[in-house]
């Protein structure tokens, strides 16, 4: 009788070890669907542009590391598929240049879903595609918030889409205007009034007088305009002295330097891209002679913007988003610096920029929402977009989440910029790049590297 | 609305630079007006040949460690090489056709031009040629005029020197005038009309090198740049008289000094538009330019 029941429990225990070992190996799994195939990723990107040329290597290297760590479930599927990437080159990302390459992604290719963009305009027009075809589109540029509230303008704006529905395809992982502006409006106002006020033995009431130089597009005016916004409504002891603009294929500078002399400014904001915000600061200090505190901008994070500066950008600001070429031992986050070592030994040493660390984290938000999703289903894709819900990546967030808010038309996210002070090293002849606002950030307590300081030969403004 | 500050000094500085900004034009404007003058051929991808210019001047001053201002007569010695199969190879081949062919030739130029150099600078986007006068100027009164801007100045005048004596005082600049004033004649007295018209492009092509190596000193640069110069370049020599070389100095030097009053006057908005307003009026007023004569 005992060896009867022994034999039957050790019947028992064989069948159920047999049945959780072939548990383990997935056998009981279903087989994998025949329609499974790799997942298509469109890579919007100007690839006559460096800007072009980062968002794709960031792209590749994103899905290369997606790919070898196993792809992307697709439960619909019953199996992990790699990502592919389909590059849809927009040669130099104009507005009249976007449209075609993104219809026959999306036609010809069948992308199942688009990311990448760099310019407002450029993007504005090859969104459409995308609105009508209901293909979730993750804009990792365009820093015009218009590319997902072309919904709610007035009617009689050209821009105008009158489409919810395909408009909420459209998702926006990056920094805007009001983003950086604000950022770089309380940094005058916390730290650059101070000092000069310190410097100087100005008087506390008075204001910072600020010029703000921009390209004459929609971008430089949204800058110009959100920044008198930001200090109208946060009450910022800031008085804008003037507003000058220059043609957008302007390649020199001077005259609109020299009414920016005039204005005397103690700070001048550079409403403009990499080579035109490089040259207009070069011209202030060298032609002009206005030794001001010039300000670019984060679509000036690449290393470009260094080699076309060199001695001359000493001490001149720059507002960014992810610092690429962060001094120091250890990395503030350390995502950005595997990313940025992983990007240089791929990439042959080069360096990565702004717009690619934008897409880099954007491929990652794609194949969670697809896992999520389960399913290759554009409109389920598009509702796993909207419930995003993951650390931050390279990008700093205010709440340390990467999240899009609500609303059909307002799939945004919530960056925070932070501001950098350039410092030429005459021993390695190399400028390099120090955060001096704010002194933390979400989720890094102490990131301020060095205390802002004036310019060695800076004159301010008028008394 | 900011209301603008307009001083004396201010617009003496704009004017300045003006002129200076002129001098790169001439440059430009003058080797596309020897190629009118003497072939009456229109090129529209002149502006290539600049930036052409400027990508070689660039690659031997980083890659051979020549010095810049050498470089522009390696980049002259190259374009002018380019400027020779250009009109061995294409132009002579519809010369005597219809003009439109010429415009299409030099207009599927531009493309073929600006593709062919993203292909090999893409990487290279927006750069600048390293000058050892970086963030150097010396003052001028007010201004400050960046070393490098003032050698432009110099360089150009030489150049234009050096054209003058070519021109006036040699057998291949007497052909040239020949050739220019009536080809036909100039055959019937033994001159070979294919060797001038190499000759001549090879020169305005050499003079669009140096234009592109002292723009990539002074500016970023980038495949693209050669377009807008072309544009402004035909303004010029418009303005100043299809075919005279006077003029197309004259032309320049009040293009820039009209193109950055009115950047300074007008807050940047209207800079293009009122220097090409001034083209217009010279044309409507005075058709055959300041300097130019009734042509055939």
């Amino acid at each position: 009788m005992n060896k009867r029941i022994l034999a039957a429990v050790a019947i028992v225990i064989i069948i159920a070890a047999t049945f959780v070992a072939l548990w383990q190996l997935n056998v009981f799994a279903p087989a994998p669907s025949a329609e499974a195939r790799t997942i298509k990723v469109g890579i919007v990107a100007g690839m006559q542009t460096v800007e072009g040329q980062d968002i794709e290597r960031a792209a590749k290297l994103a899905i290369d590391e997606i790919n070898a760590a196993g792809g992307v479930r697709v439960d619909e599927w019953h199996t992990n598929v790699d990502m592919e990437l389909v590059l849809v080159d927009t040669v130099d990302d104009g507005q009249s240049s976007t449209a075609g390459p993104v219809t026959r992604a999306i036609t010809d290719q069948g992308v199942d879903l688009l990311i990448g963009g760099a310019t407002t305009g450029g993007t504005l027009n090859g969104q459409i595609p995308a609105i009508t075809n209901r293909v979730p589109y993750i804009i990792t540029g365009a820093s015009l918030n218009l590319v997902t509230r072309r919904g709610n303008l007035p009617t009689d704006n050209p821009l105008y889409v009158d489409d919810a529905e395909g408009m909420s395809y459209m998702f926006h992982y990056c920094t805007t205007i009001y983003d950086y502006s604000k950022t770089v409006a309380h940094f005058l106002a916390d730290s650059v009034k101070p000092t000069i006020d310190s410097t100087y033995s100005f008087d506390s009431a008075r204001k910072l007088r600020l010029a703000i130089l921009f390209r004459d597009d929609g971008y430089g005016r949204g800058v110009r305009d959100v920044t008198a916004s930001i200090i109208n409504d946060d009450i910022l002891p800031i008085e804008i002295v003037a507003n000058v603009s220059y043609g957008t294929s302007a390649t020199t500078y001077q005259s609109q330097l020299i009414s920016v002399k005039e204005s005397k400014p103690d700070a001048v904001y550079v409403a403009g891209f990499t080579a035109d915000t490089a040259e207009v600061i070069k011209e202030g200090i060298n032609d002009v002679g206005l030794n001001s505190l010039y300000i670019a901008v984060e679509i000036c994070e690449d290393p470009q913007f260094y080699d076309l500066l060199k001695e001359t950008g000493s001490n001149q600001i720059l507002e960014s988003k992810i610092a690429t070429q962060w001094q120091g031992n250890t990395w503030y986050l350390e995502k950005v610096g595997t990313y940025v070592e992983n990007y240089k030994t791929k990439f042959s040493g080069k360096v990565p920029g702004m717009l690619g660390a934008d897409t880099y984290d954007a491929v990652y938000i794609a194949k969670n929402a697809i896992e999520r999703a389960g399913t290759l289903n554009k409109a389920d894709v598009r509702d796993a977009l909207e419930t995003t819900d993951m650390p931050q990546s390279l990008l700093i967030m205010e709440n340390e989440r990467i999240t899009f808010s609500p609303g059909t038309n307002y799939h945004e996210i919530l960056p925070k910029t932070f501001i950098e002070q350039l410092i030429w090293n005459s021993d390695s002849a190399e400028l390099k790049p120090f955060t001096v606002y704010p002194d933390s950030m979400p989720g890094i307590s102490s990131f301020k590297q060095k205390d802002f300081a004036l310019p060695i030969d800076y004159e301010p403004g008028s008394p | 609305m900011i209301p603008l500050t307009i001083t004396s000094s201010g617009l003496a500085q704009s004017l300045l630079f003006g002129v200076v900004n002129g001098c790169i034009y001439i440059l430009l404007a003058t080797g596309l007006n020897l190629i009118f003058g003497v072939m009456k051929l229109v090129n529209f991808a002149h502006g290539e040949l600049l930036m052409v210019g400027a990508f070689v001047a660039y690659e031997v001053t980083t890659i051979a460690g020549l010095n810049p201002y050498i470089s522009i007569l390696v980049s002259m010695g190259s374009v002018a090489l380019v400027g020779i199969m250009l009109e061995k190879f294409a132009f002579r081949k519809v010369r005597g056709t219809e003009k439109l062919n010429e415009i299409f030739i030099s207009l599927g130029l531009i493309y073929v031009f600006q593709n062919v150099a993203t292909l090999f600078w893409v990487e290279r986007y927006n750069i600048q040629i390293p000058s050892p006068f970086v963030g150097l100027s010396l003052p001028l009164g007010e201004v400050l005029l960046s070393y490098d801007r003032i050698l432009a100045i110099f360089i150009v005048i030489i150049i234009l020197i050096g054209l003058v004596l070519l021109t006036k005082k040699t057998k291949i600049g007497l052909a040239m005038r020949a050739t220019s004033q009536k080809s036909d004649a100039a055959m019937l007295m033994g001159i070979n009309i294919n060797r001038v018209y190499t000759f001549t492009f090879a020169v305005g092509a050499a003079l669009a090198g140096a234009a592109g190596a002292l723009y990539g000193i002074i500016l970023p640069f980038n495949p693209a740049i050669g377009a807008l110069p072309t544009i402004k370049a035909f303004a010029i020599i418009i303005l100043g008289g299809l075919g005279s070389i006077p003029g197309a100095v004259i032309g320049g030097l009040l293009y820039g000094i009209a193109e950055n009053a009115t950047g300074y006057l007008s807050n940047g908005t209207w800079q293009d538009a009122v220097a090409f307003a001034l083209l217009i009026a010279v044309l409507v007023i005075r058709p055959t330019g300041l300097f130019g004569e009734k042509g055939e």
